[in-house]
């Protein structure tokens, strides 16, 4: 009896130190990368996307033989876009799951809140879409966080672009604004105004809703038909986005809308329907560019998910692959990849070339995309290095 | 663009009476804040919208919904407050608290946390003249609302059950030493307040062609404080209230173009009614 408990303690000692051995022996075959998301709440939607497309990538790399022989290792979270768990997610990818690198598939609440985490740590982080100024820069010391790096542009320069487009080329000289109330929406609509005041256009009217929570944008919209803009600019995300749009077809308003890539979801081409024909977006994704890394993610995103990619998902896609890109430049060492991406240049991106990073800010052209048949199509492309040279903070 | 105004802020106003009726009668009865009877409101969104992809027809679909939400606020009664009566009137308060996170949570799994799109055709076309235009969802709500105070007034005035609601709000237990079926009053008080709040949800889904899992947050406290605005129990003054309420938001955001929340609104005519009317617009000390 005793012999055999003792047989039994060996046994399980080592089937502990074989699985402890084993563990150690797949750390160090994998290249570990770390992910979050709003995978689920209010934001899922958005979170699903940059999952899968992420996913996406992944598959690519490890298809390719992955990076120098070794294969990737995606460690994903879901932050539920609640800022506490991403802090408790940042700390978990450092301390427990040992990653090179992060990737940000989410907005700006839980990233913001990580980047001084990863900034600390040296550890860099790639952004796919977080727009808030915070996440590439520390607003307490007033210097750049060097070691996070965005795909996405800043809204000033999104709304900057916005702006060219709508005065440049639809030619609108009385415009109203309404936006969302978060740092997003303020963000781009004073880049908006900013852009089309100096072109010479005139802001009829600003408003801000509530974000989240309004649905009932008619006060705003029959207030904004009084003026009879010629465009009316429209910031917000995928559900607002379409309540507006839905709404202002209602009430009969014929003003061109403008929307931003917060609109640039299938969701909101369902919840708007039929009123969405027409609707300009200024976004992060061109489905007509012809290049083969567009046109192959696009088919390869349908054929997995039997769905449309969005911004999202390809920002997210980008700031993967430029991850990736790094450290098979200059392989695993933090520190070497931050060098890497400090010197990214003319980098051929999902969602366009980017050019460089100038203090974590990408510095590549803006897409105008419109709502035709249903779906977003190539409208025109921003590149007027005025507008698209994101500011230098100091 | 005045009249449009109005029409948006009566419209916003008749859905947030429908929500709120439910809530004052349940009150008036009982004395308990059923706050999970906006849990109720979004049930009868996502039955009025499932039924709707089923069967295809808003109107039935409605009637579903409405039928659903009926159901569940009687269970509720049920089994959850009727248990409770002999307790301080703080256990159901928190029972119904609970409830309403739980039901939330329960949509979002049921359904997923995505907006769903409610996108019926009513069949009835737009009205438009000049520039004023009162769309389809807006005479709907407009309609739905009326019919249903019609109803419930006829209802409280004409019959002998209307009569017995109304003398159990005003003292159950002499009610119940004249004949009057507390029990069953309760009951009837339940399925009418489930079916209006239900038929709120569905309007709601339609007008805004969303549905998703927290849409009764807001509602939620919403309609507390226009049933306080209005004076606890009393039903004119809640529709007056609920109304008034619509109103002022659409006013404020469409026409003083202040920008401050639509949901401050409701809360600052509260503390304002409170202070100099304490017992609410319509309400008697």
């Amino acid at each position: 009896m005793r012999r055999l408990r003792l047989v039994g303690i060996v046994f399980g000692f080592s089937a502990f130190l074989l699985f402890f051995i084993a563990g150690l022996g797949q750390a160090q075959d994998t290249i570990k990368i770390g992910f979050f998301a709003p995978i689920t709440g209010p934001a899922a939607a958005d979170g699903m996307s940059a999952k899968h497309a992420v996913e996406l990538g992944l598959k690519e790399v490890n298809d390719a033989g992955g990076i120098k022989g070794k294969k990737v290792e995606l460690i994903t979270y879901d932050d539920r876009l609640n800022p506490q768990e991403a802090v408790a997610i940042a700390n978990k990818l450092l301390e427990r799951d040992k990653v090179v690198g992060v990737v940000s598939g989410s907005y700006s609440g839980p990233t913001r809140v990580t980047a001084p985490i990863f900034q600390k740590a040296g550890m860099p982080m790639v952004a796919g879409y977080a727009v808030h100024p915070d996440v590439t820069w520390d607003p307490t010391q007033k210097k750049p966080n060097d070691f996070i790096f965005r795909n996405g542009y800043l809204g000033e320069v999104e709304g900057a672009a916005a702006a060219e487009f709508a005065v440049k080329n639809l030619k609108a000289k009385k415009i109203s604004i309404i936006s969302m109330d978060n740092d997003f929406g303020r963000a781009i609509s004073a880049g908006f105004a900013a852009r089309a005041e100096k072109l010479g256009s005139a802001i009829l009217t600003k408003q801000m809703y509530k974000f989240p929570g309004e649905k009932d944008f008619r006060p705003f919209l029959t207030r904004i038909k009084e003026g009879n803009p010629d465009l009316i600019f429209a910031a917000g995300y995928y559900n607002e986005g379409a309540s507006i749009v839905r709404q202002a077809k209602e009430l009969g308003i014929t003003a061109q809308i403008l929307g931003e890539e917060g609109f640039d979801s299938p969701k909101f081409l369902e919840i708007a329907g039929p009123a969405a024909e027409g609707v300009i977006i200024a976004t992060n994704l061109d489905r007509d560019d012809p290049r083969p890394v567009v046109q192959n993610f696009l088919s390869n995103y349908r054929k997995a998910y039997n769905e449309d990619a969005d911004m999202v998902g390809a920002s997210s896609y980008d700031a993967f692959m430029i991850l990736v890109n790094a450290i098979a430049k200059v392989g695993t060492d933090p520190k070497a990849i931050q060098k890497a991406l400090l010197e990214t240049k003319d980098y051929n991106g999902l969602t366009g070339m980017i050019s460089r990073f100038i203090q974590g800010e990408v510095v590549k052209p803006v897409q105008i995309q419109v709502v035709k048949g249903g779906k977003f199509r190539r409208l025109a492309v921003i590149d007027n290095p005025e507008v698209i040279t994101p500011p230098t903070k100091q | 663009m005045l009249l449009q105004q109005l029409a948006n802020g009566i419209a916003m106003g008749s859905v947030y009476a429908l929500v709120s009726l439910g809530l004052t009668m349940v009150y008036g009865i009982l004395r308990i804040l059923h706050v999970a009877h906006a849990g109720v409101y979004t049930l009868g969104a996502y039955i009025g919208l499932f039924s709707f992809r089923l069967v295809g027809d808003f109107w039935v679909s409605l009637l579903i919904g409405m039928a659903g939400s009926a159901v569940a606020g009687y269970l509720i009664e049920r089994f959850l407050y009727s248990p409770l009566l002999h307790l301080p009137r703080i256990a159901p308060l928190i029972v119904s608290i609970g409830l309403f996170i739980a039901l939330e949570e329960a949509f979002r799994i049921v359904a997923g946390p995505h907006t769903l799109t409610y996108n019926a055709r009513i069949g009835i076309g737009d009205l438009s003249i000049g520039s004023f235009r009162l769309t389809e969802t807006q005479i709907l709500i407009l309609f739905v609302t009326f019919a249903a105070l019609i109803f419930l007034w006829a209802f409280l005035t004409k019959t002998r059950t209307g009569l017995a609601m109304r003398a159990c709000a005003q003292d159950a237990e002499t009610a119940s030493s004249f004949g009057v079926n507390v029990k069953a009053i309760i009951a009837v008080n339940f399925l009418f307040g489930s079916a209006m709040a239900g038929a709120a949800g569905v309007l709601i889904g339609v007008y805004d062609n969303q549905v998703w899992p927290t849409m009764g947050a807001i509602p939620a406290y919403k309609a507390l404080a226009i049933v306080v605005l209005g004076g606890l129990g009393n039903i004119p003054g809640t529709v007056l209230a609920a109304i008034g309420v619509g109103l002022a938001e659409t006013f404020f955001i469409g026409i003083l173009a202040i920008p401050f929340p639509r949901d401050a609104v409701a809360f600052i005519a509260m503390i304002l009614v409170l202070m100099f009317k304490p017992y609410g617009l319509l309400g008697k000390a």
